[in-house]
């Protein structure tokens, strides 16, 4: 049997054939490379003598090193540089722009308060992104620059928001299909990636973003959760509340199936979408 | 291994994750890696001067650059893309570090590149961490030394940590290794046990 190393093949008759140790060639032959390891059988590196060879050990090392360390950076940028982990990314960027809004927009009110007696509380039910318009207006200096701060940010948020969900129906065209983009985005990057949303059955995603409450259930039998992110879906937060469960699981389940074909073929399904679409409406009736 | 003043150290150039300097060398803080508080716990253990090492789960290659300071080289093995960019980075300055990225699950995937080592470092979070090490046992040299850093908590949440180690000895010992010392690395490292062992014969 042949015995193939980086540095060239030996045939059965012993005979090496040198193989390319730098450059695309060898990359593309190293990363199909696989050994059976129950006939591996180990090269010191003085066998590379038999192909011509290196000069000496330390040229060994020098080409082994750069050669490896090509090929590991070719496999990160395989692994990284992919639409569905910069998608993850996106969302989770989105979050944190949430969470910053949200706390200056508190700090900003409570500092006003401060400065204004007549400021009462009816203003903090008003939602953030009509007060601190509102705030800006009336407030000078330091506090003036925050908000203006915070509405700069609700305006990165907002486009960031809209990329979102234009690149999750590019990404994940079914998925998006039944629960709108945004939500889509929101359970990949739960998964981690668009293979490991793909590889999730329906009951996994249906409790996707509810982790507390799971393994709240699993460790002290509290009543398992209904929903996770999915409950962001219009249909399962608008369903009746006696029947959210189901909704969230027959949706969860024709998610399943939309992360497979989004992963493997790529494309919306109009068929699939339909007759999905259909399910779970028939559930709402 | 190296002592300055009881402090445990490696030969090297500094400034690979701001690590603290003592006399030129490089501290090696047993907190931080397993390794150096396996030093720490046996003061027998050494890494051998041109020592080639096999490192399984190399991570962000904190604890490789101090292995590669007193290995002649370290191939190391680490299956996730993140930790790999730092890795690699380590990689970039000392020359003697082989940067694999692959699943030590599948020693197949990266066998052509290595050559008979001394030594197999392994410390990898996986629930099969003795299954790892039986399948990469071809690459040691007779009578070669198996390191294995046993996350017990990667194994079993709630087992006493004695029990899951007396579990992977014994899958060590039907793999072909004979397992020579088994030791748990607190004060230094919670729940995790360190197994040295040799090829049997």
């Amino acid at each position: 049997m042949t015995r193939r190393y980086w540095w060239g093949e030996i045939g059965k008759d012993g005979t090496c054939t040198p193989a390319p140790v730098d450059g695309a060639a060898a990359l593309a032959r190293l990363a199909t490379l696989e050994t059976p390891m129950e006939s591996w059988v180990p090269a010191p590196w003085e066998a590379t003598a038999a192909c011509g060879g290196f000069a000496d050990r330390a040229e060994y090392l020098a080409r082994l090193h750069r050669l490896a360390a090509r090929l590991a950076a070719a496999g990160v940028a395989d692994a990284l540089q992919r639409p569905d982990i910069e998608l993850a990314r996106m969302v989770r960027a989105l979050d944190g722009l949430d969470e910053a809004i949200n706390l200056l927009t508190e700090r900003a009110v409570e500092w006003h308060a401060t400065r204004d007696p007549g400021f009462t509380r009816k203003f903090s039910s008003m939602p953030a992104r009509r007060l601190v318009p509102l705030l800006a207006v009336r407030a000078k200096g330091p506090l003036r620059a925050l908000l203006a701060e915070i509405e700069a940010l609700a305006a990165s948020r907002a486009a960031l928001a809209k990329d979102v969900t234009r690149a999750a129906n590019r990404v994940l065209p079914n998925c998006s299909a039944l629960v709108g983009g945004l939500v889509a985005a929101r359970l990949l990057a739960a998964a981690g990636s668009l293979d490991a949303l793909a590889r999730l059955p329906g009951s996994g995603i249906q409790v996707l973003g509810a982790r507390t409450a799971l393994f709240s259930h699993i460790r002290s039998g509290t009543p398992p959760p209904k929903h996770g992110l999915v409950f962001q879906h219009r249909r399962v937060h608008n369903a009746p509340p006696g029947r959210r469960g189901r909704v969230a699981r027959v949706l969860a389940s024709r998610l399943a199936i939309a992360a497979r074909i989004d992963r493997f073929r790529g494309e919306a399904d109009a068929v699939f979408i339909e007759v999905a679409n259909a399910r779970i409406d028939g559930v709402l009736e | 291994m190296i002592w300055r003043d009881g402090v445990l150290v490696s030969p090297g150039a500094g400034g690979v994750y701001g690590e603290r300097m003592r006399g030129g060398f490089r501290v090696w803080d047993p907190r931080r890696s397993k390794v150096a508080a396996l030093a720490y716990i046996d003061r027998e253990f050494e890494i051998p001067e041109g020592a080639r090492v096999l490192y399984l789960g190399a991570a962000n290659g904190t604890t490789v650059s101090h292995v590669a300071d007193y290995a002649e080289v370290v191939y190391a093995v680490e299956f996730a893309p993140r930790p790999m960019q730092d890795l690699l980075a380590v990689a970039s300055r000392r020359t003697n570090i082989v940067p694999i990225l692959a699943d030590a699950n599948r020693p197949g995937r990266y066998a052509h590149l290595l050559e008979p080592v001394d030594l197999i470092v392994q410390d990898v979070s996986q629930p099969h961490q003795a299954a790892i090490a039986v399948r990469n046992r071809p690459f040691l040299v007779p009578r070669g030394r198996l390191v294995l850093m046993l996350k017990a908590r990667s194994i079993d949440q709630e087992r006493p940590v004695d029990e899951i180690g007396a579990g992977v000895t014994a899958e060590l010992g039907a793999g072909g290794y004979a397992v020579e010392s088994i030791r748990s690395l607190v004060p230094h490292h919670r729940d995790h046990l360190v197994i040295l062992a040799r090829t049997a014969p």
